[in-house]
């Protein structure tokens, strides 16, 4: 009856730099660690993740001699964000 | 962020906060609406004012305000392309809104241009201000900003009283009354609004 929650995206995080995501075509490192008020390295940590999974594309560049990543969401990352609010819903929805 | 177990109404906590603070980036401050609505509306009365004086030809402020608008967009196209570095967030918005913009102003040379070469400016300047209607409705639309969807359908209104009027004085009242209805206003309440959520 009840899907699992996606493991990837159960992570305070993770979820939260998805989330962000999914609202923006590409932000960037520095405003996503603003955001989320995450320290860079577990940031890093947690978005190489969600790269790996296919969630995120990075894209690391060079602006003014210095180090520039940006991130965007896949069209994988988009369904696993979406069907993970669905499941979310129907355990909310049976809490209730 | 400290990594802990996730309960599930904190999770979608979590994704309500991220997508409000995403939606925010969204916001437009309402600065350029503004800008174009002052100065549509300041050449509007000084070309009403100047029907009566005659102190210059008919045209003369529209033409000064055709080169300020071009020097505008160059500079807005300069500002996207060469000075984009600062932006830390692209929204989908934002990139509909940079295409509308060049759309909208493109279109707008083409009347401008036919009024020029032939369109007579009584029937010119009610397209126009349809055209104005159109780009507030997107951008309203877009933004979920009901002051904007609310003033499209004015402006149209404006606009389309403005192909039954006789006489030029006429047209540049509704034109100026079209650029406070439908930029002044909802510019001051977006701009409003922005400086609310940027506190």
């Amino acid at each position: 009856m009840f899907k699992d929650l996606d493991p990837i995206l159960h992570s305070q995080l993770r979820l939260a730099v998805m989330s962000l995501l999914i609202g923006l075509k590409e932000a960037e490192f520095t405003f996503i660690r603003e955001k989320t008020n995450a320290t860079a390295g577990n940031l890093s940590v947690q978005i190489q993740k969600l790269k790996d999974a296919g969630y995120i594309d990075i894209q690391k560049q060079f602006k003014d001699n210095y180090p520039q990543t940006t991130c965007k969401i896949t069209p994988a990352g988009v369904k696993a964000f979406e069907d993970y609010v669905k499941n979310l819903q129907s355990y909310l929805s049976v809490k209730k | 962020m400290e990594e802990k177990n996730l309960t599930e109404e904190e999770s979608m906590l979590i994704i309500q906060q991220m997508i409000n603070t995403a939606k925010h980036e969204q916001k437009d401050n309402g600065v350029g609406w503004i800008l174009w609505g002052w100065l549509l509306l300041l050449v509007s009365v000084l070309t009403y004012i100047n029907l009566y004086t005659r102190w210059f030809s008919t045209y003369y402020f529209w033409t000064y305000f055709g080169i300020l608008s071009l020097l505008l967009i160059l500079y807005s196209v300069v500002k996207y392309y060469f000075f984009r570095k600062g932006e830390r967030a692209r929204t989908y918005t934002g990139e509909l809104f940079q295409k509308l913009n060049v759309g909208f102003f493109i279109t707008i040379m083409f009347i401008i241009f036919s009024m020029n070469t032939g369109l007579n400016p009584m029937k010119g300047f009610p397209l126009l201000i349809g055209l104005y209607g159109f780009w507030i409705l997107i951008y309203g639309t877009a933004l979920d900003f009901k002051p904007s969807i609310i003033a499209a359908y004015i402006t149209w209104g404006l606009g389309f009283a403005g192909f039954f009027v006789h006489s030029f004085e006429t047209i540049m009242l509704l034109h100026g009354s079209a650029a406070l209805v439908g930029y002044i206003i909802p510019g001051h309440i977006a701009y409003a609004e922005f400086k609310k959520l940027n506190r």
